[in-house]
């Protein structure tokens, strides 16, 4: 066809971030592996997949909202909130199990839908917005459960937690088939598009005629969902509830999102990305755990990773917009 | 008036600069001579703006001489400008609306006691005395800022430029914003500054103002210096032919098509505080432009019948139909589409390729169930790049890096491919140089004559009397006049954008 298509630019399959922290992975890999010989072992590989399952779940949506330039700080507190409503439900008002667990799904759907429809009708920041549903629906965790914890679940119920489906921890078909889904979702589809482009000019958006606020409302839904959905995987794995299920993590959500090269100020990132700096996180704990490293300085390790990829992914982002 | 055989108080001789990809001055040379008005003429990319930005010391020439009072100066920065009482009042001005008239005449050069601390009675009478040298007397040092009207955060502006000993006042299309009564009072204290022996440079793109104004003016045009004359010497077809480089008529080339039926029909309609009941018509085929002071309201009509500010009352119709305009994608369901006054903002998605903004406003139309089909898109990137000759590397080029007017050309792209029945375009031609500007115009005479209704908004009088079949003038949120191509001159235009016109709506 014309010379325009033959010199446009040839896509690679992994953006120059994302090849940065596959790098970076390869390393600690290969280290971690070299001092601690319980490491890398199929074992242990596969019972780390089943510790990051609910922040990876929760980290999905969450890659959405910080492409749009928002952020959900209320995810803990909806996960412990839906945690507590599973129990006590079931426990008190004496629904069946499943019908207890498709209410704790609800909450959390209910739980973000409000955040979304104060961001989107009355235009509260997204900051303030979740950061005062973090206080109020952790506070209703609290009041409901009156630091009562619920256990004795039928055994059944473990499964999804403790169980193994084909030798691989029954809750990671879950995550790996979230991560495909929003993956798709985020690459190929309209609504993907739609997401890059709110991020990156939310104006410019509204001009083209982009549903922006039903978009925005249903991103945040889909966070409180899956904040739900990981409230269960979690009670189920622990084998009790508790009030204070969930608390602070969405730092941990935030810091694989960031870390896999999505810009908290919108219009960047990938799925992959996030499942990248998910992996490169959950790694470093547990191989720094293995090796003997305390808990702190396993935190600091973690921090200076964040911090060096920010920076790649800084100076990427400012060679992209030179000349603006 | 003036006599120019006073020895120039500012003089800049053979003035360069260049910016990647640009040459932006070459070899310019300009002075001003004390107690002068020397207005500085010339059309969106001309140079204008990095003349005034090298003489306040914002940008730093690339070759060339600056003198002050006869001897060479080295401009390194904005604080050299001021220290040689060289001071610029910005179109968008920069003041302090929580601060008082008197706090912002003395930010950063307040007068103090022995003590270190601010002197505020000191600082409140010679504010006071400042006003009064200016013969204002309805301003009041200790009031807020941000409660005063443009025109008088304008004069606190001047006072701020005066309280630094201010020799050279350039100003930088300093009646824009105002109204008429404002514009008149400006004049008077630009009068009174001139017999202090004050020299101003006046960037204005109102030829009759240089003409009340001026003792001399410089056109410049694409970078270069076209002349120097005496504003007696001169007169307005000449000033236009420096400036443009040619005849007005040929720089619009507008095609006389068929004029059709109604397409887009406005009555009575309401969106406070800035659309306080438009009625107009626009035909198939048909361009009517749009004439008025910047904030009459304009952009905001074309946004309310766009959907972005849902009208309050009255009625839009398409075809004769009575529609409801709720939101933009109801405005491009119905074949409505608007090419943006703010192209970076509102017009595109810069960090992204020219491919994902070709496609933004049709993202369902290169889709299947929601899957955007990447051979689709393309093709239609590329029919776009084709159809109006945009300059880029390639569909996956970044848009940021695009040049004005090829950004521009995207925008109207990105449109076009709605397939609208009705065309808004705000500012089509701000900020792009003169030969896009050209190609733009004439796309637009081609779209008219494919049966568009177009209705155009421009603040350049001679693009809106070349390109418009009529004229409509809005002023304070209402359609005050309207002329047909033949009645609209500059003159009638522009006395009814300010006021006191015979007139009065016959609303379309």
């Amino acid at each position: 066809m014309s010379a325009t298509e033959a010199r446009a630019p040839k896509r690679l399959p992994l953006a120059p971030h994302e090849i940065v922290l596959v790098v970076i992975l390869a390393i600690a890999l290969a280290v971690l592996a070299t001092l601690s010989d319980r490491f890398f072992t199929l074992d242990n590989l596969l019972n780390q997949g089943r510790l990051m399952t609910e922040v990876g779940l929760i980290a999905m949506p969450m890659t959405f909202v910080i492409v749009t330039g928002g952020i959900d700080l209320s995810v803990g507190s909806t996960m412990g909130l839906c945690a507590i409503l599973l129990g006590y439900s079931w426990k008190n008002f004496g629904f069946p199990l499943e019908l207890a667990i498709v209410f704790a799904l609800l909450v959390g759907t209910v739980a973000g839908f409000i955040n979304g429809w104060f961001i989107t009708r009355l235009k509260v920041p997204p900051l303030i917005m979740t950061i005062s549903t973090l206080a109020l629906y952790r506070g209703l965790a609290e009041g409901i459960s009156q630091a009562h914890s619920v256990r004795g679940y039928p055994e059944g119920f473990y499964l999804l937690g403790q169980g193994e489906v084909w030798g691989v921890p029954t809750q990671l078909w879950l995550l790996v088939v979230a991560i495909v889904i929003f993956a798709v979702i985020l690459a190929r589809t309209t609504f993907g598009r739609s997401l890059y482009a709110i991020g990156y000019n939310e104006t410019g958006a509204r001009f083209s005629g982009l549903p922006v606020d039903r978009i925005k409302l249903a991103i945040y839904t889909a966070s409180g969902l899956m904040a739900g959905l990981a409230a269960w995987i979690f009670v189920s794995r622990v084998s009790t509830t508790r009030s204070d299920m969930g608390t602070g993590i969405e730092l941990d959500v935030i810091a694989a999102v960031v870390l896999g090269g999505t810009s908290i100020f919108g219009g960047v990132g990938t799925i992959a990305g996030t499942v990248l700096g998910l992996l490169l996180i959950q790694l470093l704990k547990d191989g720094l755990a293995l090796t003997g490293v305390k808990g702190d300085a396993t935190i600091v390790v973690i921090g200076a990773v964040l911090i060096l990829s920010i920076l790649i992914t800084n100076f990427a982002q400012r060679r992209r917009e030179q000349g603006r | 008036m003036q006599s120019n055989s006073k020895p120039p108080v500012l003089a800049l001789d053979g003035i360069t600069k260049s910016f990647p990809g640009v040459r932006a001055l070459k070899g310019v040379s300009f002075d001003v001579a004390p107690g002068e008005v020397h207005a500085l003429l010339g059309e969106n990319g001309a140079g204008k703006s990095t003349l005034i930005k090298i003489m306040s010391g914002v940008h730093t020439a690339d070759t060339g001489t600056i003198k002050l009072d006869g001897r060479e100066i080295a401009m390194t920065g904005p604080h050299e400008a001021r220290r040689a009482g060289i001071a610029t009042i910005y179109q968008e001005l920069l003041l302090f609306p929580e601060l008082t008239v008197a706090e912002n005449v003395f930010m950063g050069h307040a007068p103090r006691t022995k003590w270190g601390a601010l002197d505020w009675p000191a600082m409140r009478a010679k504010a006071q005395v400042l006003l009064d040298s200016l013969d204002i007397h309805d301003l009041d040092v200790a009031q807020v800022v941000g409660t005063l009207s443009v025109g008088n955060r304008q004069r606190v502006e001047i006072l701020r430029a005066l309280s630094q000993d201010a020799r050279i006042l350039i100003m930088d299309e300093p009646t824009a914003a105002l109204t008429e009564h404002d514009v008149q009072r400006l004049f008077a204290i630009v009068r009174r500054l001139r017999e202090r022996g004050v020299s101003i440079v006046y960037i204005s793109h109102r030829l009759e103002e240089i003409f009340i104004l001026a003792d001399r003016v410089t056109v410049l045009r694409d970078g270069e210096h076209v002349a120097t004359k005496a504003v007696k010497d001169t007169d307005n077809a000449d000033l236009v032919q420096m400036m443009v480089g040619r005849r007005i008529e040929s720089l619009f080339p507008k095609i006389d098509v068929p004029i059709g039926a109604p397409v887009l029909e406005v009555r009575d309609l309401v969106r406070m505080p800035q659309t306080r009941g438009m009625s107009l018509t626009v035909r198939a085929g048909e361009i009517v432009g749009l004439a008025g002071l910047v904030g009459s309201g304009r952009s905001e009509l074309a946004q309310t019948i766009f959907g972005v500010t849902p009208a309050q009352s009255g009625e839009i119709l398409i075809g004769g139909q009575k529609v409801s305009v709720r939101s933009v994608a109801d405005a491009r369901r119905l074949g409505i589409a608007y090419v943006p006054e703010d192209r970076g903002i509102q017009g595109l998605v810069r960090p992204m390729t020219v491919r994902e903004n070709a496609s933004l406003a049709v993202l369902s139309d290169v889709s299947r169930h929601g899957f955007i089909q990447r051979e689709t898109e393309e093709k239609l990137a590329n029919a776009a790049v084709r159809q109006f000759g945009i300059r880029t590397a390639g569909i996956e080029q970044i848009v940021n890096k695009l040049s004005g007017g090829n950004q521009q050309k995207i925008v109207l792209g990105k449109w076009l491919a709605t397939k609208p029945k009705v065309l808004i375009l705000d500012e089509p031609t701000r900020g792009i140089d003169v030969g896009a500007k050209a190609e733009i115009h004439r796309m637009m005479g081609e779209l008219a004559g494919q049966g568009l209704a177009i209705l155009m908004i421009s603040s350049e009088l001679p693009e809106v009397l070349g390109m418009s079949d009529r004229v409509l003038t809005v002023r304070e949120g209402r359609i005050v006049a309207e002329f047909s191509r033949a009645e609209a001159t500059q003159e009638r235009v522009a006395e009814a954008m300010m006021g006191g016109t015979s007139h009065e709506s016959s609303a379309a």
